[in-house]
């Protein structure tokens, strides 16, 4: 392999996208400053820290080509079905549910770089292991083995329990299987055909009791501590945000405990209440920026296994982000999603950044062999 | 330059990763729609919400208005004392259960104790409205200090246990003044509905003065808010004040305003000491204003116990007493009247022309109608008197004769003007209206109109009269005919000291007559004469009460005891007691000039010269005792403003 150089390498780098990434990463140590303001210790800076970890993997990573993720992509799959066999034995246990694997004095949690690794399998299996739809498209019939791969480590995902993690990971390698050959008839076939069924076993199949289980499970952490509080307490730390937020530091909701889980899935509402609509509209925005910047790489990539990718890392914030925002304004049910680079937690930090170095990756090496 | 490699498979991913772009924006710009409407559209709301998430309200009790005599003596006050309350939110299940157990250990409970505790406990985490249980609910009230120390010491294990200080009334005559004053005790819940101000733990006035001046009384209380956080810890100083603007930190309290009795501390104990009987009442009243001087009710409660720790038996025993001590027998009991009413069968006669003060009926020990003879008291006979000699030796033969020229119905329009049979329209709860008959609503089969007459003269029969009501007509004999409204509220008063209300005699305008007797000064004459022999001429009923240095005036009488109540067993240790006659004594002094009326009725107390009137006596000479020092004192004060005037010159 051969590198121009390195002020060529420089120069090809996705600059915007790296600048997006800073300006996200600042936003989130420094909201999250004052989120934990009244916590113990210095949570924001234990953020940093991962962030300033993450930056040197992804660093150390640009100077491997991306296609040697390919060779590693059935490796990485069973490792991180092996951790998660891992945290299912030998998981720490917190709050009811079994998430963390103990190493050393860390706590990492492997659901998050599940993530990646189901990403990268996709990419290598549409491009590699499946030599192509059988006529020219694929059909439902041919998507079995796919999503047989993805239901493994969900499956493992949901029996910790980590609802949240196992629904995002469903929807990244489901979008990525969406951007495949896919007939548009077969996808329109199995998503109306999917929404219909729900919709008519919701309203005629299903008794009460039945579908208060349904919800309950769908939206558990609701229902475990009543009426919804959670959800209750974010709108109203949103809502009264207003047009510029009440101020860093100054947001009662999130520095009068209020807000649950104010550091990690709830992050959103701290940054709603203390910087309001417009501070809100900036942060979607550069999410956005992001999702789109990757799906911009994605179809400029030099192959087909970096498109994927691409479109994997596209997904992964995409979805995390949208589920997020919308879980804490109200929209959509309360599932434990965090947002990425600005939610609490090194595991995820170290996981997103790690999505933003393959972009960086597959965007530099089309300009090179 | 750009290669590619596989650009066949890319091109295919584009139109896909364009159509995906849309598909984020549009997400995105849900999400913006959604932050529109909660911040922009509905901001305001959220951020009243915000606000209410923190702000706590804290309760400031009004201290309640204080109660005193006419002379500026404190009857009743407050006083600090420290109220227990359990918080159910904070303590569930198996703690919950320490907590009440180390509470009832601390505080010395009885099983009942912590049954109550338990049932308020279920009560309020039952109940529909999920904040309920956020509501501390009342304990124990009023605890000792040393309850209040041992709390203190173990407030670590009791952590839903608040110890509120709130002060507490104080009753400083104690039983003396049950009556009057009332007493306090916890609102209830339908209470509550009617009158949102009150709190739950909060207590009410109950009868007497309590209840009737509640409004003047209660004052208003006020609130302290106070910023905390979602586990309700209060906040420091500093965040406390950047949260709640500062003319909402506190709204004081209003204390209530004050009354100012007509009564006389003084004189009301020496009423109380004086009263010798198990059960009665006596009345102390002002006979040219009809303001109370003193009121006493016996048995009595002590309002202290009443406002404090009330056990479910000691209510028991209250109400089961057989002489009723809830029962304020100066206006809610009903006596025969017996010889004190033949002053008005006296006027009833003048003004009708049946008499003049110089006609004499002659008494041979009795008097006849028909087959039936009513026994005089003497049965020798007290031969021939006029009116004034009838009162003075109680000469019942004389007054069957009248009753019987006269008829019931004229003796009924006299008694009706001096303000009998109906309520004296005292202001201090209900009030009965005892019993006057009237011919044309009496069952004939009871007996003719003539004996209903004769029994009515001698104040027996249906004649039923309230202590209340004597105290009013001996008034109006004694002050020339003026039917007085009775009052006990001199001036209300607020905490400052500056008079908001000042209350002048009114008189009783239901009886009939503008509230005047309407009679000739010289029929007055005659019965006040009548009435001034009776203590100071020899052969008087009550000549032994005879006071060296004052004249006084009064009438005896000796109520038949006729019936006993309904379903009362009859105990071979009180029937005695029971069947003896009522004492009355209805007096007024001086006998000239009369300023007080004195009106005593002693439950079985026998005859009214021996169970009533040496009481009367009492409290006059207590009276005229405290006048005397009165008048010595503006003398003093007189003569030292004199001297004072003098040295200035």
């Amino acid at each position: 392999m051969s590198l121009n150089s390195s002020d060529s390498k420089l120069d090809h780098l996705n600059w915007p996208l790296v600048l997006c990434t800073f300006l996200v990463c600042g936003l989130g140590v420094w909201n999250l400053a004052s989120a934990t303001k009244n916590a113990p210790i210095a949570m924001w800076f234990v953020q940093f820290r991962w962030m300033m970890i993450g930056a040197a993997a992804v660093a150390a990573f640009l100077f491997i080509d991306y296609r040697w993720l390919s060779t590693m992509a059935w490796p990485g799959y069973f490792a991180a079905l092996g951790l998660l066999a891992g945290v299912a034995f030998a998981g720490k246990k917190v709050l009811g549910a079994r998430r963390w694997l103990s190493v050393g004095s860390m706590q990492i949690q492997p659901s998050e770089f599940v993530k990646i690794a189901v990403i990268v399998l996709m990419a290598r299996y549409f491009t590699k292991d499946e030599v192509g739809p059988r006529k020219g498209q694929y059909d439902l019939l041919d998507l079995w083995r796919p999503f047989g791969l993805i239901l493994i480590p969900v499956a493992l995902v949901m029996k910790q329990p980590d609802l949240g993690t196992a629904l995002v990971t469903f929807f990244i390698a489901f979008t990525m299987i969406m951007f495949a050959k896919v007939k548009i008839r077969s996808l329109l076939t199995l998503l109306v055909s999917g929404v219909g069924v729900s919709i008519f076993a919701w309203q005629n199949l299903l008794k009460p009791y039945q579908k208060d289980r349904v919800r309950t499970f769908l939206n558990p952490e609701a229902y475990a501590k009543g009426a919804g509080y959670h959800a209750i307490q974010s709108v109203i730390a949103v809502g009264s945000g207003q047009w510029s937020g009440k101020g860093w530091g100054e947001g009662t909701q999130n520095q009068l405990a209020f807000l649950p889980e104010q550091h990690t899935d709830f992050i959103f509402s701290v940054w709603a209440e203390e910087h309001g609509f417009l501070g809100g509209i900036l942060l979607i925005g550069l999410y956005a920026f992001l999702v789109l910047a990757a799906l911009d790489v994605a179809a400029n990539a030099r192959d087909k296994f970096g498109s994927f990718l691409a479109l994997g890392i596209a997904a992964l914030f995409f979805w995390h982000a949208f589920i997020n925002v919308g879980m804490v304004t109200g929209v959509l049910p309360v599932v434990g999603v965090p947002l990425p680079l600005f939610s609490y937690g090194g595991s995820s930090v170290v996981a997103d950044l790690l999505g933003i170095g393959i972009l960086l990756n597959v965007s530099l090496r089309r300009f090179m062999f | 330059m750009l290669i590619r490699r596989d650009a066949d498979d890319i091109r295919e991913i584009r139109p896909r990763a364009a159509l995906g772009a849309l598909v984020v924006l549009c997400a995105m710009l849900v999400l913006v729609v959604r932050l529109y409407q909660l911040q922009i559209l509905r901001g305001e709301e959220y951020v009243t919400q915000s606000i209410s998430n923190y702000r706590k309200s804290l309760f400031v009790p009004a201290d309640r208005g204080m109660i005193k005599d006419r002379n500026g003596h404190t009857l009743v006050d407050n006083r600090p004392s420290f109220d227990v309350f359990i918080t159910p939110a904070f303590c569930k299940g198996k703690e919950r259960d320490e907590i009440i157990a180390k509470l009832s250990s601390l505080l010395q409970f009885t099983p009942e104790d912590v049954e109550k505790v338990k049932l308020d406990y279920q009560k309020s985490w039952l109940s529909k409205d999920r904040l309920e249980r956020f509501k501390p609910f009342l304990v124990e009230l009023d605890i000792p200090r040393d309850q209040v120390d041992l709390l203190e010491a173990h407030k670590t294990e009791l952590s839903c246990v608040d110890l509120i200080p709130s002060p507490h009334r104080n009753y400083h005559s104690a039983a003396a003044l049950g009556h009057v004053l009332g007493y306090m005790s916890e609102v209830t819940p339908d209470e509550m509905d009617d009158h949102p101000e009150y709190r739950r733990g909060q207590t009410i006035g109950r009868r007497g003065l309590e209840r009737r001046w509640e409004k003047e009384l209660r004052g208003e209380d006020g609130h302290e808010n106070i910023a905390v956080d979602a586990k309700g810890r209060k906040l420091d100083k500093e965040t406390n004040e950047l949260l709640i603007p500062e003319n909402e930190r506190l709204i004081p309290a209003t204390p209530g305003n004050n009354l100012v009795l007509s009564i006389d501390e003084r004189l009301q104990l020496a009423a109380d000491a004086a009263f010798p009987g198990r059960a009665g009442a006596v009345v102390v009243m002002e006979a040219k204003t009809g303001f109370l001087l003193a009121m006493v009710s016996r048995p009595s409660f002590d309002p202290n116990k009443m406002s404090g720790r009330m056990r479910r038996v000691d209510y028991q025993k209250l109400d089961e007493d057989p002489l009723k001590p809830m029962l304020n027998r100066v206006m809610n009991e009903n006596y025969h009247p017996g010889s004190t009413f033949k002053v008005v069968t006296s006027l009833a006669g003048l003004e009708k022309g049946a008499i003049n003060p110089q006609s004499t009926i002659f008494c041979n020990g009795g008097y006849t109608m028909g087959n039936h003879r009513w026994r005089c008291d003497k049965p020798s006979g007290h031969g021939s008197l006029d009116v004034k000699h009838a009162i003075q030796y109680s000469c019942d033969a004389f007054f069957y004769a009248l009753g019987d020229r006269l008829g019931l119905d004229l003796i009924s329009d006299m008694a009706h003007r001096m303000g009998f049979g109906q309520p004296t329209g005292f202001d201090l709860g209900r009030e009965i209206p005892g019993v006057i008959p009237e011919l044309k609503l009496l069952n004939p089969n009871t007996g003719s109109p003539k004996s209903h007459a004769i029994n009515a003269s001698i104040g027996q029969g249906e004649i039923n009269v309230t202590p209340l009501q004597q105290a009013i007509a001996y008034a109006a004999i004694a002050n020339g005919g003026t039917v007085w409204k009775p009052q006990i509220v001199r001036r209300i008063e607020a905490p400052d000291g500056h008079v908001l209300r000042d209350f002048q005699p009114e008189r009783d305008l239901a009886n009939g007559h503008d509230g005047r007797l309407d009679v000739k000064e010289s029929s007055l004459a005659v019965v006040r004469a009548g009435l001034a022999a009776v203590i100071n001429e020899p052969g008087g009923t009550a000549f032994r009460q005879k006071l060296p240095d004052l004249k006084w005036a009064g009438k005896t009488g000796t109520a038949q005891v006729v019936t006993l109540g309904g379903k009362q067993k009859l105990d071979p240790t009180t029937q005695a007691y029971l069947s003896r006659d009522h004492a009355w004594f209805a007096s007024y002094a001086p006998a000239d000039d009369p300023e007080i009326v004195v009106i005593v009725i002693n439950e079985h107390g026998g005859w009214g010269a021996e169970g009533a009137a040496p009481v009367a006596n009492k409290i006059v000479q207590t009276w005229y005792q405290m006048k005397k020092e009165e008048t010595a004192a503006g003398a003093a004060a007189a003569a030292l403003a004199a001297a004072a005037k003098m040295a200035v010159q």
